[in-house]
């Protein structure tokens, strides 16, 4: 943790840290309270199965064949297990199209994102031009206006362009939030000053010493930007939901909908499962790969609040 | 003579600390370009747009209006209907915001114990609905409220319960939908407290327990009054979240039974989207649910501050 952490003393809940110890004597952690300590751990780990409960539910559902999980639900946590609910759901409906949308419609989101994002927070931590507040507080106050304000003009507008049922329907929108930008504004302000004016002294200009300099230096920021977008953008809802109504246009979220919905009397619950957690499925590989980042970005946004 | 050797100088200097500054000036507002298109197009716009449209009747199929005034709200203020969503989405708040944020504390509290080993487990397993969206949430519980074969009845049974058809039932359906909005936030809120938690300095513990202090005197007196921002910045963000619930909604009720579970946020989308649209109506229902959400999100900003502890 040298220039990627987190200014003003932000938390770092990374797993190796010393925990605050609410008062508890530092001697007797080691002797008296042993059983108290064996009772935490086996508590917190109970609370964990139940909070994930649901999901670990869903994936052995789906690998449990169709017969056994209407015979009986618990039959799941015990083999024989099998890929059929996959391949159906794979193949009763195009999901493979579903989770092409998806990556692309996030993706192209994550990296406009961040891309916006690091240009303004950098106009706004460097330049002094005329009208900054005003337009900082421009940027903050989209903060404000909830979601469900502008999403029936938005609609109305893309639709007018032509652009409901293509990725640029699907993207447009939300190409530039305020979030990222007050976020990276932050970490940019706080690099040393001495930097940037060495850097000028070597004649450099604010586009490379912003490639050069800032952006590697903002690297925890960036990244923390980057899981948020990722994860926000995969999991969008009502927007996709109603700017398309073309099948091969669904996001993975909504082709989940769409099939459970669709399957009226008899539903078919291993391959429902079996879809849920494929969409699950990037996420969570996320989820496990970078919690650390996002569980500090997470926590950050908290105590900026 | 000195004077007018000088004047030049500064004279030249002041154009070109002038034209500096301008450049500066087109550079950075080339920098911000991007985001305040987006911002100005998606987000300012559709705020005139919307409430343009909310004083208007809207032809369902195209693009004839007719100018009404106010006549969407004195509708909406006057029907049942209305008030029926007002009081889904207030009951919701209720339901998901003081038991969400309590168990998160409890949990966080618990997450903060002094142990030798944190396990990597505990955490993956408690924080992991942070990454679930909400259509996933809704798909997930709607196998385990499953009246038949569904995992909550099943277990019901074991115990001799006779589990209710939870998304069907009157009773149960806003309650069914609750417990699956708490489930999902509770990784994002417990994050929140834990991170309030350790900032909170050890020194008031030492000093509380050499005066002898319990406990539960401690996480009273001590831990929940300093921990207070932390508990403001979850209520008005719960509160937030909570007026903007709909995935889960729409997967496991799609409003019903009847309107039992039909929020603010769902009829908007009903009276915009599904069927005959009333795009004006329900820009007007939106607007409505905009004003409860800006005014919590105010608070924020404002007032609140005072009654909050601060270290």
């Amino acid at each position: 943790m040298t220039a990627t952490s987190a200014p003003e003393g932000i938390t770092d809940l990374s797993l190796d840290r010393e925990l605050p110890t609410l008062g508890a004597d530092p001697t007797q952690r080691r002797r008296g309270l042993r059983s108290a300590e064996l009772w935490v751990q086996i508590s917190l780990f109970a609370i964990g199965l139940l909070v994930s409960l649901p999901i670990l539910v869903a994936i052995f559902t789906s690998f449990t064949p169709l017969p056994r999980i209407l015979a009986d639900a618990n039959s799941i946590w015990t083999p024989p297990w099998t890929f059929d609910n996959y391949v159906t759901a794979w193949t009763a409906t195009p999901f493979g199209r579903f989770m092409f949308n998806s990556f692309a419609q996030t993706g192209i989101i994550t990296l406009a994102t961040v891309l916006t994002s690091i240009f303004a927070g950098y106009a706004f931590a460097m330049f002094r031009f005329p009208g900054r507040n005003a337009a900082f507080a421009v940027v903050l106050g989209s903060l404000m206006v909830p979601f469900e304000l502008t999403f029936i003009p938005n609609f109305v507008l893309i639709s007018d362009l032509g652009w409901a049922n293509t990725f640029r329907g699907l993207t447009v929108p939300f190409l530039a939030n305020a979030f990222g930008i007050f976020l990276l504004r932050q970490f940019f302000l706080v690099l040393p000053k001495d930097l940037h004016d060495a850097a000028k002294i070597d004649g450099a200009s604010d586009w490379y010493y912003l490639w050069k300099v800032a952006v590697p230096l903002s690297k925890g920021a960036i990244s923390a930007l980057t899981i948020f977008s990722f994860l926000g953008a995969w999991n969008q809802y009502l927007w996709p939901l109603i700017i398309t109504n073309d099948e091969s246009m669904r996001t993975a979220q909504i082709g989940i909908r769409f099939f459970l919905i669709n399957q009226e009397a008899a539903i078919n619950w291993g391959a429902i499962m079996a879809g849920a957690t494929i969409v699950m499925l990037p996420t969570l590989a996320v989820f496990l790969v970078a919690q650390r980042q996002l569980v500090k970005g997470l926590a950050m946004s908290g105590l900026k609040g | 003579m000195a004077t007018t050797s000088v004047t030049p100088i500064r004279a030249g200097d002041a154009t070109a600390r002038r034209r500096r500054r301008r450049a500066e000036g087109l550079k950075a507002y080339t920098y911000l370009l991007p985001a305040l298109i987006v911002l100005g197009v998606f987000v300012y716009y559709p705020i005139i747009e919307s409430f343009r449209l909310s004083l208007n009747r809207v032809a369902p199929f195209g693009a004839a209006e007719i100018f009404l005034g106010f006549g969407h709200y004195e509708r909406l203020l006057t029907s049942s209907e209305f008030w029926n969503n007002v009081s889904v989405s207030l009951w919701f708040m209720v339901g998901t915001v003081p038991v969400g944020i309590g168990l998160a504390v409890a949990v966080a509290l618990l997450l903060s114990y002094p142990v030798s080993r944190m396990s990597w487990a505990h955490r993956t397993l408690i924080f992991v609905p942070v990454i679930i969206s909400s259509a996933i949430a809704g798909v997930l519980f709607r196998w385990l409220y499953n009246p038949v074969i569904g995992h909550i009845n099943t277990w019901l049974e074991v115990i001799g319960i006779d589990g209710p058809n939870w998304l069907t039932s009157r009773r149960w359906a806003l309650f069914a939908v609750t417990v699956a909005v708490v489930w999902r936030q509770l990784g994002f809120n417990v994050i929140i407290a834990l991170a309030g938690l350790q900032q909170i300095d050890d020194s008031y513990y030492e000093a509380a327990k050499v005066d002898g202090a319990s406990a539960g005197q401690r996480i009273r007196h001590i831990t929940l009054p300093l921990l207070s921002p932390t508990l403001f910045f979850l209520v008005v963000v719960n509160v937030i979240f909570s007026l903007q619930a709909f995935g889960e909604i729409d997967i496991l009720t799609q409003g019903g039974p009847g309107q039992a579970t039909e929020n603010l946020v769902y009829s908007v989308f009903v009276d915009g989207f599904v069927g005959t649209r009333f795009r004006g109506l329900a820009s007007a229902q939106a607007f409505l649910l905009a004003l409860m959400i800006v005014g919590v999100s105010f608070l924020q900003f404002r007032g609140f501050r005072k009654k909050v502890h601060y270290q």
